[in-house]
């Protein structure tokens, strides 16, 4: 049986900071990722990532303007942790090569972000993410660290109550192998998927909460879903927030620049819960054109543009046959980010012994009811970090535990029944259409307990036909055919845990907001939600907030 | 019509019969030719890699001879008009880098202006002249001859610098010659792939592997000839054919003909005239099935 | 609009030859060539592999052949792409072994990318902070970093095709992406391993992967930024290198190319066994007056020339 003292599910950003600091720490670690890791879709971040690095800015202030953009509902102790190390953990992605853009004077430049009282996102032009982790593989391969590519976790072993390997399996031969470890790091990245359409990539499926989920983990805050202010209309492909850091105009049918009415001193930079109910507000009062506003960038020059939002331009010609330098860029708020997960201490540790997580399946929490654009970078690296230095030292204190066989023959049965079923002309396709059509129609920015509760009752009834979904091919080399269909699985759960923490959360808070609720209820819900498996969905159950210096204000921009 | 003609190293050297053919050809075709008899060499792409700057220089010094007289210039080498399109390119699109060419020029007596057309005479022929008057010229239609025309690189790619963009059809400027003149194309992947001249010297086991394959695939889709716009092709699709031959184990015996050649023959030429007995793989099949 | 895919298909276990299948669709015409085939695999046909992910050509996994030419599925939009009878051809990437249907073998290719010791290695200690270097190193780092590693070079690379041994347009480009790094501190060793065989002296300069490549990286013109790189630093004692020398040297005598002494002075004057190789082809040559002029007059103008670079030449 293949073995390790630490193994990591999922080659972004987190699992590879994670890999590359268990490495350092000399234990046996590797990574199984269902994508060769420069696929990740950590690629995708284009604007930025955060730290106080100016010679006004303090850690304190990026913690307080994350604070006030997770709404208070992210773990200040955490949030301080993430803002206090994000410097020293920036300088060392630059010396291990990232070209981050520079001042005049050779030092890291910086450009301003939303919610934010400082420019102080660092950037590679726009491909920020793409080039971070590109130089995290390039470590990777110097350190020789063992990844398992283009395999795919089927399921967590969990032996007495501890979490002690994975079955997973070999996509290139369908081959489905146990792989013992003492320490398992999720690190799976978003459930994009779950909604249609989405900025995420077809392999954002939240395989990793779910795994978590049904192995007895809980997920802490998924009804916190943010949708990005700038997405295309019809690929939902992501305009960077570094467009509007730069200068960018959000304007309306009208050419207003509409944000003054709802962040009357942030405007476009306002948080980027703030901004999207902006854009949708005036698209449903009719002040949209065609279903979107207007990204302005004209004024910004070709030179600017060129050099610092090259890929923006390159994006919105080859998508939506818009030239940037010459016309407004037509956006609107698209299902970006997760920003719930598996629950988690600072050290990534779980519920479940033997469990860590890490990014953004996890949840710390940092992000708390919204996140801040140039925050989810730095939470790879700073809890990738700290969750393979977590797990490290957690191997080294405990036994590896006896894993049996049973678990491989239990998937092997799982799949052999899924190809014995009956063609009736249930698809994963076409679920994953209705599923992902009836979140962005119920469980999208604006909330209300009747469209959630339809949302909840749709999903239950997908997962009913679910059990009837037919695999039409049967070959176990590349059968991604059959790797869709468990995918299925995977985001139904968390399609239900979403909706159904949604219409408990009676009020509205960062990117969840009810009509019905419009108010921050901080008597009754300045508390985390976590949802608990059960045959019968979801079991929930609160936890109070960590206070530490920043008591709940009236949030404004 | 007239032009600053830039015959190019090779058809003053290695392939003397490209540049008889031209001039012949050219005359009939009605096309007056000046020869810009003191132009450099265009650096073939290897000077740029060693001092871009340098060949740059000398490239805008040719630009400028033929500004001063006031003539587009033509070309007869797919290498050259893809050295000389590029280096034209980099001057139009960024002033200050043509004012630094021209400063350095400033001792030799020219200035570019940067308003310098280049065209290689398979351009010439289908856009300036147009391939009705080549057909009224046409006496001895190349009537059952297989061609499989072979680009070169640098009149290829890249295809966003080199006018395709623009000018889309310049993909089959070569097939549409030859259906004019009678014959007939072949189509096969190596079409537009590299002959492997450039690495000749260097690594002379692959570019004769990429001879073979070229002329091998033609063969084997029917052709009767390669036709080629590039003598630098010429030089290795022919010169290296029996190389390549002895290398893959097979035979080819697949002429190569440059581009005024094939015209030339449809247009009555003798042969000789031409310089097809000049090829190291015998040009006498093609002779043969032409005049019959 | 109606579209009709021609897609190569390879399934390992059928125990039969690849094959096409045709799919005909009714699509919009902002579909790119991924969305179809996604609607194929969802809609039509489910066994249909192929990777995918980003949909917005930042993830590199959807590199195929599309009418003959190695593209990114998820940034070719299909109009541009349809023949007038509305075809599109769908095969997987060149120079590559096929796996299943449009999935291939990247193993070669991460090899290649990892013999170029693709990691920074900075001299000495790194400082307490950032590294103080010009913004403009870093764009032109950020110009190569542009690379998503998709293999649309590398598919198309004609010396691949004919030698498998070549590190190819991926790799170099990387490792010109170290090379030009103000903070890397070996880039001399990494010019030397560069300048052996099978490296920068062996790209045939086609421009294939200049066009081919989808994010602008040009991995050709990396190629020949390093071959400056590598002579500057006196790498010269190489055929490649003294080729390009020896063009350069001619062209400054006489104004243009000696043929005759080009392949001679690239051999090396005293590389007997190249020399011999040259007879056979030299004598063909000779025999059918294809032979350039025995003694290389210089051109009208040369003087001229020849100041051009004794001006240009001297700043080195």
């Amino acid at each position: 049986m293949l073995q390790h003292d630490v193994l990591i599910i999922g080659a972004g950003l987190a699992g590879m900071r994670a890999a590359y600091e268990a490495k350092k720490k000399n234990v046996d670690v590797a990574i199984i990722s269902k994508v060769h890791p420069v696929r990740s879709h950590s690629a995708a971040a284009q604007g930025g990532i955060n730290a106080a690095l100016g010679e006004n800015d303090s850690w304190e202030n990026h913690s307080f303007d994350t604070v006030k953009g997770s709404d208070y509902l992210g773990d200040q102790d955490a949030v301080e942790t993430l803002c206090r190390e994000a410097p020293a953990d920036i300088i060392e992605l630059e010396n291990m090569g990232v070209a981050f853009n520079r001042r005049e004077d050779g030092k890291l430049a910086q450009r301003p972000f939303g919610g934010a009282g400082f420019a102080r996102t660092c950037f590679v032009s726009d491909i920020t993410g793409q080039v971070i982790l590109h130089v995290m593989y390039e470590q990777l391969l110097k350190m020789g660290v063992q990844v398992y590519e283009e395999w795919f976790c089927l399921s967590l072993i969990v032996e007495n109550g501890v979490c002690c390997g994975v079955v997973a399996m070999d996509m290139l031969t369908g081959k489905l192998e146990a792989i013992r470890s003492k320490a398992v790091i999720m690190a799976t990245g978003g459930l994009g998927r779950v909604y249609h359409p989405t900025t995420n990539g077809l392999i954002c499926t939240g395989d990793g909460m779910s795994l978590a989920y049904r192995a007895g983990s809980p997920l802490m805050d998924m009804e916190f879903v943010q949708f990005h202010p700038t997405t295309l209309k019809t690929s939902g492909v992501l305009i960077t927030e570094g467009a509007r850091g730069e200068g960018g105009y959000l304007v309306n049918a009208k050419g207003e620049r509409f944000m003054g009415r709802y962040a009357p001193q942030r405007m476009e930079l306002a948080a980027r819960d703030v901004v999207s109910r902006g854009e949708q507000t005036e698209i449903d009062e009719g002040r949209g054109v065609d279903e979107c506003i207007l990204l302005d960038l004209r004024h910004l020059g070709k030179e600017l543009i060129m050099q610092k939002l090259g890929q923006i331009r390159e994006l919105a010609l080859d998508y939506a046959d818009i030239d940037a330098l010459k016309e407004p860029i037509p956006v609107r708020p698209g299902m970006h980010y997760q920003m719930g997960g598996v629950k988690t201490d600072a050290q990534g540790k779980a519920p479940l012994p033997g469990l860590f997580a890490a990014g953004e399946c996890a949840c710390v929490s940092v992000h708390g009811a919204n996140r801040l654009g140039g925050n989810s970078l730095l939470e790879t690296v700073v809890f990738g970090r700290r969750a393979g230095a977590g797990a490290a030292d957690y191997v080294n204190d405990v036994p590896a535990t006896a894993v049996s066989e049973s678990a491989v023959a239990e998937e092997e049965k799982r799949i052999k029944s899924l190809f014995a079923r009956e063609d009736r002309g249930e698809t994963a396709a076409k679920l994953r259409l209705e599923m992902g059509t009836t979140m962005k129609a119920n469980v999208g920015i604006f909330r209300t307990r009747e469209n959630l509760a339809k949302a909840v009752d749709k999903i239950k009834e997908l997962k009913e036909r679910y059990k009837g979904v037919h695999i039409q091919h049967k070959g176990r080399v590349f059968n991604t055919n059959l790797l869709a269909a468990i995918e299925l699985g995977f985001m139904l759960d968390l399609a239900e845990v979403i909706s159904t923490g949604a219409l408990a959360r009676q009020e509205s808070r960062g990117a969840h907001s009810r009509m019905d609720f419009p108010q921050r209820d901080d008597n009754n819900w300045l508390k985390h939600t976590l949802a608990f498996c059960t045959a019968d969905g979801p079991r929930l159950e609160y936890r109070p907030v960590t206070i530490t210096r920043w008591q709940p204000e009236r949030r404004t921009y | 019509m007239k032009y600053a003609f830039y015959p190019g190293c090779v058809s003053k050297g290695g392939c003397p019969e490209l540049y008889t053919s031209t001039t012949a050809v050219a005359q009939k075709l009605g096309l007056e030719l000046v020869e810009l008899k003191e132009a450099a060499c265009t650096g073939a792409g290897v000077l740029n890699e060693k001092n871009p700057e340098l060949a740059d220089t000398l490239n805008a010094r040719t630009f400028a001879m033929a500004e001063r007289l006031g003539l587009p210039i033509m070309t007869i080498c797919s290498t050259c008009q893809g050295v000389m399109t590029q280096t034209n390119h980099k001057l139009q699109s960024d002033k200050s880098y043509l004012a630094k060419v021209n400063s350095n020029l400033a001792g030799e007596g020219f200035e570019y202006k940067g308003g310098t057309l280049i065209k290689h005479l398979l351009w010439i022929l289908v856009e300036d002249m147009g391939l009705e008057k080549l057909k009224t010229l046409v006496s001895r239609p190349l009537k059952g001859l297989k061609v499989a025309p072979f680009y070169g690189c640098y009149i290829l790619r890249p295809s966003s610098v080199l006018g395709y963009d623009e000018h889309p059809a310049r993909m089959t400027y070569i097939e549409q010659v030859v259906s004019i003149l009678g014959g007939e194309s072949v189509d096969y992947t190596g079409k537009t792939k590299c002959c492997g001249f450039p690495i000749l010297t260097i690594n002379e086991r692959n570019s004769v592997a990429m001879v073979g394959d070229h002329t091998i695939e033609a063969k084997s889709k029917g052709a009767d000839c390669m036709v080629t716009p590039c003598p630098l092709c010429h030089l290795n699709l022919d010169g290296y054919q029996p190389k390549a031959s002895a290398q893959k184990g097979a035979k080819i015996d697949l002429p190569v003909l440059h581009l005024p050649q094939l015209i030339g023959l449809a247009m009555g030429f003798e042969p000789k005239a031409l310089g097809l007995q000049r090829h190291i793989v015998s040009a006498r099949g093609v002779i043969a099935k032409v005049a019959t | 609009m109606q579209v009709s895919f021609k897609v190569r298909r390879f399934d390992p276990e059928a125990g039969k030859p690849p094959y096409y299948d045709q799919y005909t669709l009714d699509v919009p015409d902002y579909f790119t060539v991924l969305d179809a085939l996604l609607q194929v695999r969802d809609e039509v046909d489910g066994s249909l592999a192929l990777r995918c992910s980003c949909r917005s050509a930042i993830c590199g996994s959807c590199a195929m052949h599309i009418n003959g030419h190695a593209h990114l599925a998820c940034k070719s939009r299909i109009q541009n792409f349809a023949s007038k009878t509305g075809e599109i051809v769908v095969e997987p990437m060149g120079n590559m072994p096929v796996i299943k249907d449009l999935v291939v073998e990247m193993k070669p290719f991460w090899s290649k990318v990892q013999a170029v010791t693709p990691w920074l290695i900075p001299e000495g200690p790194p400082p307490q902070r950032e590294y103080v270097v010009p913004n403009s190193a870093m764009l032109e780092l950020a110009g190569v970093m542009n690379c998503i590693m998709c293999g649309c070079c590398v598919s198309d690379c004609t010396v691949l095709t004919v030698d498998k041994s070549f590190l190819a347009p991926a790799a170099l480009a990387k490792a010109y992406r170290f090379v030009a790094d103000p903070r890397d501190g070996v880039s001399e060793e990494r010019l030397r391993e560069l300048s052996k065989r099978s490296g920068i002296w062996d790209c045939t300069r086609c421009f294939e992967c200049v066009q081919q490549c989808p994010k602008n990286v040009a991995p050709m013109e990396r190629i020949l930024a390093l071959r400056a790189k590598a002579m500057e630093v006196g790498f010269t004692n190489n055929i490649g290198s003294r080729h390009s020398e020896s063009i350069a040297r001619s062209v400054k005598h006489s104004g243009w190319l000696d043929e005759l002494r080009v392949p001679i002075e690239s051999a090396g004057l005293f590389n007997i066994k190249a020399l011999i190789g040259y007879i056979p082809v030299g004598f063909r040559a000779l025999v059918k007056g294809k032979v350039p002029p025995i003694i290389h007059r210089p051109r009208p103008g040369a003087d001229s020339v020849k100041r051009i670079f004794e001006k240009l030449e001297v700043r080195k």
